[in-house]
C-alpha cells in the first residue's frame, strides 16, 4: 500500500505496515532541477518538475504542491523580496502602511502567483493520480501577520478588537485558497500556521481557534484530509491545535516527537514531523539521516504517524541524505539494521581483536541480523553452511546473530558496520553481497595457505646440547648441523656444559639434546584472557 | 523611594506602559511605566538608581518567564513597550555620561534574512539589562558587522537567523568575523538554531531565548 491510500488510513489512525512519508518539497525542487526559487515559485511548469523529480528521486506517499506562504500575502498586496535559494520573503505589510481593511478584498483564483499554483496543481494530480497531494495555506494568524507586520503582538493585547477583524478576514482567504486547491485535484489541505508558535494558548484560543476550526470543519465538509503545520518551540500551543479539529498535527525537530504523538493521539488525531532539517538533513551525512528517521519511524510508531522534515526543505539539502531516509522507510530490513546499530553506539565495552583467528582452525564469522528472519543474513549463512563440508576439521563457523547484546559487541569489536558481513579469522571478507561458492572457497582457501605460511614461518626454534665437555658435544653438535643444513631450517644451535643447565632441563646422561620452539602469539600488545587460553589448547 | 522603584518594576513586568494602557485589563486606569518613571526622577531619584533597581529587575522577571513559557511574545513586547517608555526619561542622563553602561552589544539578522522581532527582543532584553546596544538592522552582512566592531572595540555580537536557509550565511558570518578578530565574542540564536549548529560553525555562544544571552553577558 503507498501514496493516497496509506497515507489516509494513518490519517484515520489505523495501523499501517509501514511509515507512511512526505518530503516537504519547496524551493528545493527549484535546487534538482537547475533553477533559482524565484523562477521556479513563479512557474507552473517548473514546479511540475520540481515535483516530478522529487516523486522519482525519494518514492514519497504524499508531497506538497509548494511550500510558500507568502502567495496570499502577495496576492492581497503585499511586496515580496525574492531570493535564489529561498521562499521570498513578504518585506511590506500594507495594514500598517495606510492601507485598511476594508481596502482589502479576499484574491480570486486569478490574482498574483494563485493561477500559477493552481495550475502546477493540476499538472502533478493528472501525472500521479495516486500520491497524496498537499495543498499548503498560510493559516491565518501568519497571514494576519503577513498584512499587519509585528504590531499585531501590541494589538493583540491593545486593540483585540481590530485584531480579530482581521483573523476574521484571513480565515476568509484561506477558506477560498482552500476550495482553489480542493478543486484543482488536492487531496490533503495543510494550515501551515507557524507564527502561532509565537503565542500564548490563552491568545491562541482567543484569536486563532475558530478561525482554524472553520477552516478546517469546511475541509472536512469537501471530504478532504486536513493538517496542522506549525514549526518553532509551540508545545504550548499543541492542545489547542487538536482542539481546532484538523485530521493531522505536524511539528519540526523544536518539539518532542513523543510528546505530540501523546497528546495528538490523546485527541484522536494523527501527527507527522519532525526530521531535524538542519544539523541532519541538510549538514548531516546519509548515516545522520537514517538515523534521525529511524528514531522518528519508533517513537512516531505505525498508527497515525506520517514521517515528514519538520518544515520546508532548504534548496541545497544533499539528494543522498534525503534518498536515505526514503530507502529506509521502504525497507524493513534496513530499519531493523538501524535499530542494531544504535545499540551497538551504546557498547563502549569492545573485545581486543587483534589476535583473534591465531588458532590453527580458520574461524569464520558470518554477522547477521538473525538468519530466521532475515532473507540476506539466511542466504549467507547458508552460503557458508554450503562449502563448510570441503574444510572439514580446518574450517569453523558461527552466526553471530546481533539480536543478541554479545553479538553486538562481538560485532562492533571487529568493525564490522554493515549487515549480514562475512569474517575470515577475524577480517571482513564479504558485506552485504552473498559470495558464490568458488569466490568463498578461494577466499578460505586463500586464508589457509597464509596461516600454514604464517605457522611455518613463525616457528623458530633452538637447539641446545649440553655435555660435561666441548668435545663430547661438538659431536653432537656437528651431526645436528648437518641435519639442518639437508632440511634448509634455520635453527640455532647452542652448546653448554654447565650443570646448572643440565639441571634446569632434568637431564641425567650426556650427550643431551635439548628442542625449544618459539611461536609468537602475540606482538605489541596483550591479548585477552580467551585468547590465550585458546593458544593452550594446543599444548 | 524604594515603593516608586517596585511600582516601576512591576509596570515593566506586567507591561503597563501608561495611564491610558488597557493593557493589563486588571490595572486599566493606573499609572504606568511612562508616568511613574517622571515622577521618580522629578524626586531626584539618579537615573542609574532607576534602571538598576527598576528596569533591570522588571525586565529579569519578564526574561525568567519568558524562558520559562509562561509568557510569549506578545506579553515581551509589552513589557518591552513600558521600558522603553521609562527609558525615554532616562536618556538624558546615558548621553551626559551619569549612567555608564556595562558594556556594548552589537546584533544583526544576518544576510538575506529579513526577520527582526527575535532580534529585538534580544535586543530590548539586552537593553534592560544595562548594556548599550548597536542594532544594525536585518538582512546585514558580515563586512557591515565587522565594520561596527572597528568602531566598538571589545563589543560582543549577536546574530540572528529564522531561516533553515539563511543558517548557511550565519556560518559565514561567523567565519568572516573569526577570520578578522579572532578575539571577538559571537552569539547566535534564532529558531532554527541550535547548540550542535553552534558548535558546527564555531559560534561561542547559543542563546535559545533572550533571557539565555543576559545571562551570557552577565557572565561576562
Amino acid at each position: 500500500m503507498k501514496g493516497l491510500e496509506i497515507i489516509k488510513k494513518a490519517f484515520s489512525l489505523e495501523e499501517v505496515d509501514r511509515v507512511p512519508w512526505v518530503p516537504f518539497v519547496g524551493c528545493h525542487g527549484a535546487n534538482i532541477t537547475g533553477v533559482t526559487a524565484a523562477e521556479y515559485l513563479k512557474s507552473a511548469d517548473l514546479i511540475f518538475n520540481g515535483v516530478s523529480k522529487s516523486i522519482e528521486i525519494y518514492n514519497p506517499d504524499g508531497i506538497p504542491v509548494v511550500f510558500d506562504l507568502q502567495i496570499e500575502a502577495e496576492a492581497l498586496g503585499c511586496q515580496l523580496a525574492w531570493s535564489d535559494d529561498n521562499p521570498p520573503a513578504v518585506i511590506s505589510h500594507m495594514l500598517s502602511e495606510g492601507k485598511s481593511l476594508s481596502d482589502l478584498r479576499i484574491p480570486t483564483v486569478h490574482d498574483g502567483r494563485i493561477p500559477v499554483v493552481i495550475e502546477a496543481t493540476r499538472k502533478i494530480r493528472k501525472a500521479y493520480p495516486d500520491i497524496a497531494l498537499y495543498g499548503l495555506i498560510t493559516g491565518p494568524y501568519t497571514l494576519a501577520l503577513h498584512l499587519l507586520g509585528t504590531d499585531i503582538f501590541l494589538k493583540m493585547m491593545e486593540a483585540p478588537v481590530e485584531v480579530h477583524e482581521l483573523l476574521e478576514f484571513t480565515k476568509k482567504v484561506g477558506l477560498a485558497m482552500t476550495k482553489y486547491y480542493i478543486d484543482a485535484g488536492c487531496d490533503v489541505i495543510a494550515v501551515v500556521d507557524p507564527m502561532t508558535s509565537q503565542i500564548d494558548p490563552g491568545s491562541f484560543e482567543m484569536f486563532v481557534h475558530s478561525p482554524a476550526k472553520e477552516i478546517f470543519d469546511f475541509i472536512r465538509s469537501e471530504e478532504k484530509l486536513s493538517s496542522f503545520f506549525v514549526c518553532g518551540h509551540a508545545q504550548q500551543n499543541i492542545e489547542a491545535m487538536c482542539a481546532t479539529g484538523p485530521d493531522n498535527v505536524s511539528i519540526d525537530e523544536n518539539i518532542p516527537l513523543d510528546f505530540v504523538r501523546d497528546i495528538a493521539l490523546k485527541n484522536k488525531i494523527s501527527f507527522g514531523g519532525n526530521l531535524k532539517l538542519t544539523v541532519v538533513l541538510l549538514m548531516g551525512t546519509p548515516d545522520d539521516a537514517r538515523r534521525d528517521a529511524m528514531e522518528c519511524i519508533d517513537l512516531g510508531g505505525k498508527k497515525g504517524f506520517v514521517l515528514a522534515p519538520g518544515c520546508d526543505l532548504p534548496g541545497d539539502t544533499p539528494i543522498e541524505n534525503i534518498q536515505a531516509v526514503s530507502e529506509l522507510v521502504h525497507d524493513e530490513y534496513l530499519q531493523n539494521v538501524e535499530r542494531a546499530k544504535e545499540k551497538s553506539d551504546i557498547q563502549l565495552d569492545l573485545l581486543n581483536m587483534k589476535d583473534y583467528g591465531r588458532v590453527n582452525k580458520v574461524i569464520v564469522d558470518i554477522i547477521t541480523l538473525d538468519s530466521e528472519s532475515c532473507a540476506p543474513c539466511q542466504y549467507m549463512v547458508e552460503a557458508v553452511k554450503r562449502i563448510a563440508p570441503y574444510f572439514e576439521g580446518i574450517v569453523e563457523w558461527h552466526e553471530h546473530a546481533i539480536k543478541k547484546m554479545e553479538a553486538v559487541t562481538f560485532m562492533s569489536s571487529l568493525l564490522v558496520k554493515n549487515i549480514p558481513t562475512i569474517c575470515i579469522d577475524g577480517k571482513i571478507a564479504f558485506v552485504s553481497k552473498i559470495p558464490p561458492q568458488n569466490e568463498l572457497i578461494a577466499a578460505i582457501q586463500k586464508r589457509i595457505n597464509e596461516k600454514l605460511k604464517l605457522i611455518i614461518s613463525s616457528q623458530k626454534a633452538e637447539i641446545l646440547i649440553l655435555g660435561i665437555s666441548e668435545q663430547e658435544c661438538q659431536l653432537a653438535k656437528d651431526k645436528v648441523e648437518l641435519a639442518i643444513k639437508e632440511t634448509g631450517k634455520e635453527i640455532l644451535v647452542k652448546t653448554s656444559t654447565l650443570q646448572t643447565d643440565r639441571e634446569k632441563f632434568g637431564v641425567l646422561n650426556t650427550p643431551s639434546i635439548v628442542l625449544t620452539e618459539h611461536k609468537i602469539k602475540a606482538q605489541g600488545d596483550v591479548p585477552s584472557v580467551d585468547v590465550i587460553k585458546e593458544w593452550l589448547k594446543e599444548i | 523611594m524604594e515603593e516608586l522603584l517596585s511600582k516601576i518594576a512591576h509596570c515593566v513586568e506586567f507591561g503597563k506602559v501608561d495611564k491610558t494602557a488597557p493593557y493589563p485589563p486588571d490595572m486599566k486606569g493606573q499609572e504606568g511605566a511612562d508616568e511613574l518613571t517622571k515622577q521618580a526622577i522629578e524626586q531626584g531619584i539618579p537615573a542609574e538608581t532607576i534602571l538598576k533597581e527598576a528596569l533591570v529587575i522588571g525586565m529579569d522577571k519578564v526574561g525568567v518567564k519568558f524562558s520559562e513559557k509562561k509568557i510569549f511574545i506578545p506579553q515581551m513586547l509589552m513589557s518591552a513597550k513600558a521600558m522603553n517608555a521609562a527609558i525615554e526619561h532616562l536618556k538624558p542622563f546615558f548621553q551626559s555620561g551619569e549612567v555608564k553602561r556595562k558594556g556594548k552589544f552589537i546584533i544583526a539578522t544576518v544576510q538575506g534574512d529579513l526577520h527582526d522581532i527575535g532580534k529585538n527582543l534580544v535586543k530590548m532584553s539586552i537593553e534592560g539589562a544595562g548594556w548599550e546596544v548597536i542594532d544594525l538592522g536585518v538582512d546585514v552582512k558580515a563586512e557591515k558587522v565587522i565594520a561596527s566592531i572597528e568602531q566598538n572595540p571589545g563589543a560582543i555580537v549577536g546574530l540572528s537567523a529564522l531561516l533553515t536557509t539563511t543558517m548557511a550565511n550565519m556560518k559565514n558570518s561567523v567565519a568572516d568575523i573569526k577570520a578578522k578578530y579572532p578575539e571577538s565574542i559571537v552569539m547566535v540564536g534564532g529558531a532554527p538554531v541550535s547548540q550542535g549548529f553552534c558548535n558546527e560553525i564555531g559560534a561561542d555562544f547559543y542563546a535559545p531565548d533572550p533571557q539565555a544571552a543576559v545571562a551570557f553577558l552577565k557572565a561576562k
